[in-house]
């Protein structure tokens, strides 16, 4: 303090603006020069001169930097063209005031500026709905009319009853291939395809547990070729194969005997010719014979074929006494 | 980026699209006969290029190649050409490392091969070479190796094939011995200084090189081989060679094409001096196609074009180009925008007489898009708006270039940064010279940065503009524009922009120009630290008198006194450094602003400059005295100054 103040004397001697003072000379004139200019008292050695001493770093000038470009959006402007694709949010590209995060509680959440949060999320600003109806309308003329006739679900499932679904990978492999994607499944609601009782019996025996019981649905899925064509080739063959083949009645099938059967059936079996005699127990004119009542039949079935069961049992009793005609 | 980070996620998932064809298994039962439409033909990239002609062009964002940032949006011209280069030497470096440790790269995983990723094959002596690795190197156009297994063939005595040597001289005649620039350095391209055509064209074709020697071991001598060596002779302006070939293939009696007759076209200006000789020649060459029946194409009549160009008689060039045009026209060539340019340096001529044939052509190819056909082709559009500009001086017809330009993909004929320049160069000093301020703010803000950044002399002809429609509240705008294209190391811009300033004092009753003197005096400031910043600096800029006069109101007008003062004193100090002096005016509003800010000392350092200066001292010790009330030593400094008239009144 003192030796600016001694520096501003002597300044003041050279001046000759009387009590003014020119701040700014006094400034600008270098601070290691007062020691030499004042003679009256001892030079100081001062060890830690060398430290202070550093040298002046020329300062590093940052370049210009451009404002935002959202700042000279138009407000009209197209927004498809400004943000085309899928892409990481950016702050000067997007001129919405968004925030996300938060910091303290009750705060504000955060801006858009150097904000984490809104790079991590995955952003639709590419979907908006104008873009997906321009692209819509781009790719309209790559499409066919839907053929006529087939407006409802209902009709087109009665008419082309196969679905054939195969599957595309896109993938981010040195390879642009996927062994994947030659799988071709076709399925097929059985009841679309025309069977006798035998064709039906042997098609389910030949396709198996592609056979889905429940919902009646047929699956063939074939992935043992190569090309996708030839998978979809064979597995339209085995379809056709395994349809063409059911009605084929083979000799060896007439030696099928009645344990052989998957199921009981009343019309083949002993038990037929068992009920028969009893009800026509005296009876000895053929013309006028009696059946089992259907009702008999189906509760009979219904034991053997589900299992034995209260309800079961118990219809089976009332059939029975119903048939003969006893008294509860 | 951010699609590639998504793409191994999704490989993942393995369910990406699932297809669901229906196919046809029809019931008999059917009631109506169904009709499936057949399926629509297209490309494999048709559908992605039908979603890219749906993105428009955003004026605000940078163009694709630089990163979407403010950091790293280029501003100005120069740093566009770096950061680009910067991508290009990444590229560079990485072929480097790829052909420097090529053993690491060897491995082929992709499917199906990346041929462009392996590394290059590399030749000695001990090679196996077969015809197949010749015929391989010339399919890739790799000519310094194919020259090496070339010679490596011959000294080992395997036989080559004529068609090989055929194909060998049909690469070495295009080529000229030199390996073209690698496709995938398209930037580079784009920057490279196109010297091709601006020069004179000179001979670089190499003589005696194995190209004629591979045309010599062809026996017997083939049409092709004729053709091969005479059209690369041509191409590298060997002419006189190539017409004495060409002059042996006809004794020969061969037939060549009509390829190698334009080749020979292209090299009349070299052959023959004068235009009538030239024309001499050019006839009867075309004399020569007839007799052999060959058809003339769209080269051969931009090659009479551009003889036809050279001529230095206006009116013969006139006449012999309208010639070959509606002979051309019989023939149902269709022009190329390289004719029309051919069209427009043949009619339009610095020192010739206006021509409109500008509006003709225009008319011809309205709404017409183009695909490259001719290398000159991408002269059309610098040419075209030069015509407009200094030709015609027509803003309506620029408007119908600038519009073809924009009709489909015609943007790509536009050449490269050097003519693309040239073109928005021509563009906009035609647009400042003849439009209202408003179209030309609208064309400016559309393409300004982005597309085109103004060269210090199209920023000059702006300024102009602004200064002649009085729309200096544009002025701080402008500034940080000059700021951002780094245009403020030129001098007549400063003072250009100084001297709008000055000269068109903000009226602050208005409201909205009230922010306007300090904005001003923002950039009078930012001028004043830019000068004195550059200091010790190559490219130095220096203050004159006028100038940091000029600084001086500005900063006065906008009410920074601090400032002002501080500039006051550099000016009074560095008096002996700064060539001129401020005006009296100046001089004048300081010691106004003086007065309001109640300091007399710098009024009176004022004066003192004044005088120290031979300026009107009188007026101001005038002013001073009326403005303050002044103490004796102030008074004896002024008497001491400019003597006491001052006093009387």
């Amino acid at each position: 303090m003192s030796s600016l103040s001694r520096l501003l004397k002597s300044k003041k001697c050279v001046s000759n603006y009387g009590q003014q003072i020119r701040v700014f000379s006094a400034q600008a004139s270098p601070n290691g020069n007062d020691v030499e200019m004042d003679d009256e008292e001892f030079r100081v050695l001062n060890l830690r001169a060398s430290n202070q001493k550093q040298l002046a770093r020329r300062e590093f000038k940052k370049p210009e930097v451009m404002p935002p470009r959202s700042l000279k959006m138009a407000t009209d402007q197209d927004w498809t063209a400004v943000w085309p694709g899928p892409r990481s949010f950016h702050p000067a590209s997007v001129p919405l005031p968004i925030r996300q995060g938060f910091t303290v509680k009750g705060a504000a959440p955060p801006s858009k500026y150097a904000n984490a949060e809104l790079m991590k999320i995955p952003n639709f600003l590419h979907l908006t709905p104008p873009a997906i109806k321009q692209q819509c309308e781009a790719i309209k003329k790559f499409c066919t009319p839907w053929p006529k006739g087939l407006e409802t679900e209902e009709k087109w499932k009665r008419l082309f009853p196969v679905d054939v679904v195969s599957t595309d990978y896109c993938q981010a492999l040195p390879t642009i291939r996927n062994p994947d994607a030659r799988r071709v499944t076709i399925t097929l609601k059985l009841s679309e395809l025309k069977f006798d009782d035998h064709a039906k019996d042997k098609f389910l025996r030949l396709v198996g547990d592609r056979y889905d019981s429940e919902t009646d649905i047929l699956t063939i899925v074939a992935d043992r070729c190569p090309l996708r064509k030839q998978n979809y080739d064979y597995a339209m063959y085995l379809l056709t194969a395994c349809y063409h083949e059911s009605f084929i009645t083979e000799p060896w099938e007439e030696s099928k005997s009645e344990a052989d059967m998957e199921n009981y059936k009343y019309e083949r079996n002993k038990s037929k010719l068992s009920v028969e005699q009893i009800l026509n127990w005296g009876n000895a004119d053929s013309s006028d014979k009696r059946e089992a009542s259907t009702g008999y039949i189906e509760s009979l079935e219904n034991l053997v074929n589900g299992g034995e069961n209260e309800y079961s049992l118990n219809k089976y009793k009332e059939e029975v006494i119903k048939m003969i005609g006893l008294r509860q | 980026m951010h699609l590639a980070r998504r793409l191994p996620a999704i490989s993942r998932n393995c369910n990406v699209r699932l297809i669901k064809t229906t196919s046809a298994v029809t019931q008999s039962a059917a009631e109506e006969q169904i009709v499936i439409p057949k399926r629509i033909q297209r490309s494999p990239t048709a559908i992605l290029e039908a979603l890219s002609a749906t993105v428009g062009r955003d004026p605000t964002a940078p163009h694709y190649k630089f990163h979407d940032d403010p950091y790293l949006i280029p501003t100005s011209n120069v740093s566009k050409r770096t950061f680009a280069m910067a991508q290009e030497a990444g590229r560079k470096a990485a072929k480097w490392i790829k052909e420097e440790h090529r053993n690491l790269f060897m491995h082929q995983e992709a499917q199906p091969p990346i041929e462009a990723f392996a590394p290059k094959m590399v030749f000695n002596e001990e090679s196996e070479v077969t015809l197949e690795t010749l015929e391989q190197l010339i399919k890739q156009s790799l000519i310094q190796d194919a020259v090496f297994v070339y010679n490596l063939m011959k000294t080992k005595g395997v036989e080559i094939t004529a068609e090989a040597k055929q194909s060998m001289l049909e690469l070495l005649s295009f080529y000229n011995h030199e390996e073209p620039m690698p496709e995938e350095f398209y930037e580079e391209r784009w920057f490279k200084e196109n010297t091709q055509g601006q020069q004179r064209q000179t001979k670089t074709w190499k003589d005696g090189d194995l190209a004629e020697q591979v045309f010599n071991e062809i026996e017997p001598k083939t049409p092709q081989a004729y053709a091969a060596i005479i059209r690369g002779m041509a191409k590298y302006y060997q002419a006189d060679r190539a017409y004495a070939l060409f002059q042996e293939a006809l004794e020969k009696q061969l037939q060549l094409d009509t390829a190698t007759y334009n080749s020979i076209i292209n090299n009349v200006n070299f052959l023959k001096e004068t235009p009538d000789q030239k024309w001499e020649l050019c006839k009867d060459l075309l004399q020569q196609m007839k007799q052999q029946q060959l058809k003339p194409d769209l080269g051969t009549l931009n090659g009479l074009l551009e003889c036809i160009s050279s001529f230095g008689n206006y009116k013969m060039g006139r006449t012999c180009a309208l010639q070959v045009l509606s002979e051309f026209k019989k023939l149902g060539v269709e022009l190329s925008l390289g004719s029309y340019y051919y069209v427009l340096i043949i009619f339009c001529r610095e020192r010739g007489p206006v021509s409109h044939v500008i509006v003709d052509i225009l008319n011809e190819i309205q709404g017409k898009e183009f695909k490259i056909q001719h290398p000159k082709d991408t002269y059309f559009f610098a040419t075209a708006m030069d015509v407009c500009r200094n030709h015609l001086h027509d803003r309506s017809l620029a408007k119908k270039v600038d519009k073809l330009l924009h009709v489909g993909n015609n943007y790509d004929l536009i050449g490269d940064t050097y003519k693309e320049s040239i073109y928005y160069r021509h563009y906009f000093a035609l647009l400042s010279q003849t439009s209202t301020i408003e179209e030309f703010l609208e064309t400016y803000d559309k393409l300004v940065p982005n597309v085109y950044i103004p060269e210090p002399g199209i920023m000059e002809e702006v300024l102009k503009m602004i200064e002649l429609n009085g729309a200096y509240e544009l002025m701080p705008r402008f500034w940080s524009d000059m700021v951002i294209f780094d245009h403020i190391n030129r001098e007549s811009l400063l003072l250009r922009t100084l001297k709008i300033m000055l000269n068109n004092k903000p009226d602050v009753t208005v409201k909205s120009q009230q922010q306007l003197p300090e904005q001003f005096a923002k950039v009078a400031l930012d001028i004043y630290n830019k000068v004195v910043e550059s200091e010790g600096r190559v490219k130095k800029l220096s203050f004159t008198g006028q100038m940091i006069g000029d600084i001086l109101t500005i900063l006065v007008r906008g009410g920074n006194w601090e400032k002002a003062v501080e500039v006051f004193n550099n000016i009074d100090k560095n008096q002996h450094r700064i060539p001129g002096t401020p005006s009296d005016a100046c001089l004048m509003e300081f010691v106004e602003a003086a007065i309001v800010n109640k300091s007399p000392s710098q009024a009176l350092q004022c004066l003192q400059y004044a005088v120290e200066n031979h300026m009107d001292g009188l007026s101001l010790a005038e002013r001073i005295n009326k403005g303050f009330t002044l103490n004796e030593v102030h008074i004896a400094k002024m008497k001491s100054l400019v003597g006491d008239s001052f006093l009387k009144e």
